[in-house]
């Protein structure tokens, strides 16, 4: 106490325990892991080799991709409409709805996940109804189906393209709206040439977030996939747990690892672009 | 602008509320069904499938592992995270956006990425199937969190507070204990509980790196793959009602601490 006006390091003595932690933990993991896929003896390129050559991997790899632009579009064509009419709600009913998006992105995705095998199964709620409504005779493979298994992802996934889009139209000023209102334009063409282009960065930022996330996502495809709808995630765990491939294993995981910041990349680009425009 | 067809994007965005809620709305009831195949809407109800879950003693060590893990990584997380995050904000070291950029890292990354790499490495140095192996797992992906909430909460606390207590010739300790923390306790709590659902709900990581360890999600994970059974339900609508009080909880706190909504 004898050191009046002691004044905090810098700063960064705090920040070293966590980076430490992180460094020994994280940092150095995904390099050994990195340096893993390009070893041997010596280093090569072989396990990319592999890769590339067996179509197997390459169908994986494809899959996934195709999966997650699906399901990227189909959280598209849902979110925007939702954050849009939420938009135009009274403060009272805007908050109920912001809650409703919010609540399932805190339940955990296993139980969500877990509900579409209950709703699309054979015996499930959605082919009883149709069955009961005379529409179909045989029910309908949603389950261990790729159908199922975008399903489950866009409903997972939908509030993260919602909940920042929502936010961004809200900050969207309607006096914008009005002035070309005012200059004789017909809300068609305000929507078309005022609103929609203001939108389009955060649009943008949340489908690629989406996007991201399908890329690595796990449980979902795992579980309404059946293990018919290979996704790199679980191919990952067959390697590893199974196999056992490491190097393998280590090759895709860089793969997917460079896609991911790639896009991320992306992602960062367009949200900065949207608070640009909207500051 | 605001007539732009009312009616059909009413019924859309309703229609889509429903669609991101219905899951939550199938599993509880079926929770309480009393018949032995998952059929909605239930027609008998009980309260078997709790009964089956809280007397199997397999899935209460499940769950027992799962809070330990939980418990302790949050912990860890929020101990480590928010003493860092106080030195991103208040420092003035170099480099610190690219050290804010690693600790958010693990939320960008794939989590099965962290988990392939945490294999390999833990494989390595015998960390693999043990309780700290997989409770520094759940450390990391908490963190990010943590720094989060914890770095807003800071910047939003005037430094000139802090800087009178030094200037009254509170040592830095003193300061921390008397100022700092009472005032970062709300977001303290909430990044906490942030941290210990991160925990409570991870599958890929455990999942890999677990070993012989039972947590709640990996043994739902496990069951769900090979067959249905409906004692799910009820851990389900648990596990609902657990995270859908945590986040009353969370968003109180973070209201309370002003960073959310109107103080």
């Amino acid at each position: 106490m004898s050191t009046a006006r002691w004044r905090p390091p810098p700063g960064a003595a705090y920040v070293m325990p966590l980076f430490l932690a992180m460094l020994l933990a994280f940092n150095l993991p995904i390099l050994l892991m990195l340096g893993r896929s390009v070893s041997g003896l010596e280093f090569s390129l072989e396990h990319y080799q592999r890769l590339v050559e067996a179509p197997v991997y390459l169908r994986v790899l494809a899959n996934t991709f195709k999966i997650a632009v699906i399901s990227t579009l189909a959280c598209m064509v849902l979110g925007y409409p939702l954050a849009y009419w939420m938009r135009g709600l009274r403060p009272g009913w805007q908050l109920v709805a912001v809650s409703l998006v919010v609540l399932p992105f805190w339940v955990s995705i296993l139980v969500r996940t877990y509900a579409w095998i209950v709703v699309l199964g054979n015996d499930g709620v959605v082919n009883r109804t149709l069955m009961g409504l005379g529409l179909i005779i045989d029910p309908l493979p949603f389950l261990y189906a790729e159908l199922g298994v975008v399903i489950g992802t866009a409903n997972i996934l939908l509030p993260f393209l919602v909940l920042p889009l929502f936010a961004a139209m809200l900050k969207i000023d309607d006096r914008l709206l009005d002035a070309a209102a005012s200059l004789g334009a017909p809300p068609r063409t305000i929507f078309r040439r005022v609103f929609f282009p203001l939108t389009i960065p955060s649009f943008g930022a949340g489908a690629v977030l989406v996007f991201i996330l399908t890329l690595g996502f796990f449980v979902t495809p795992a579980i309404l996939g059946g293990g018919r709808v290979p996704m790199i995630a679980n191919m990952l765990e067959t390697l590893i747990n199974r196999m056992p491939r490491w190097e393998l294993a280590a090759a895709i995981s860089t793969v997917l690892l460079v896609v991911t910041l790639l896009f991320f990349a992306l992602y960062r680009r367009l949200s900065e672009a949207s608070e640009g425009t909207l500051r | 602008m605001r007539r732009l067809g009312d009616l059909p994007l009413m019924i859309y965005g309703v229609l889509v509320l429903l669609f991101l809620f219905l899951p939550i709305a199938i599993v509880v009831p079926m929770s309480f069904s009393a018949a032995s195949s998952l059929t909605f809407p239930p027609t008998e109800f009980s309260l078997r499938w709790y009964q089956s879950f809280f007397q199997d003693p397999r899935w209460m060590e499940a769950m027992r592992v799962s809070l330990l893990v939980a418990l302790l990584s949050s912990l860890l997380a929020l101990a480590l995270g928010s003493v860092a995050a106080y030195g991103l904000v208040r420092g003035t070291f170099a480099g610190r956006r690219l050290i804010d950029a690693n600790f958010m890292a693990p939320m960008i990354v794939p989590p099965v990425i962290t988990a392939v790499a945490l294999y390999i490495v833990f494989a390595w140095v015998g960390l693999l199937g043990t309780l700290p192996g997989l409770v520094i797992g759940h450390m990391l992906l908490g963190v990010p969190y943590v720094v989060l909430i914890m770095s807003v909460a800071i910047r939003s606390f005037d430094v000139r507070i802090e800087q009178v207590a030094f200037s009254l010739g509170a040592s830095w300790f003193t300061m921390f204990r008397r100022v700092l923390l009472p005032n970062l306790m709300p977001s303290a709590f909430a990044a906490w509980i942030f941290a210990f659902i991160t925990s409570f709900d991870e599958v890929i990581v455990t999942l890999f790196v677990a070993g012989a360890y039972q947590t709640v999600p990996k043994k739902m994970f496990n069951e769900l793959v090979l067959q249905i059974n409906p004692t799910i339900t009820a851990i389900a609508t648990l596990l609902i009602a657990f995270s859908v009080c945590l986040f009353v909880v969370f968003a109180l706190l973070m209201r309370r601490a002003g960073l959310l909504g109107p103080r």
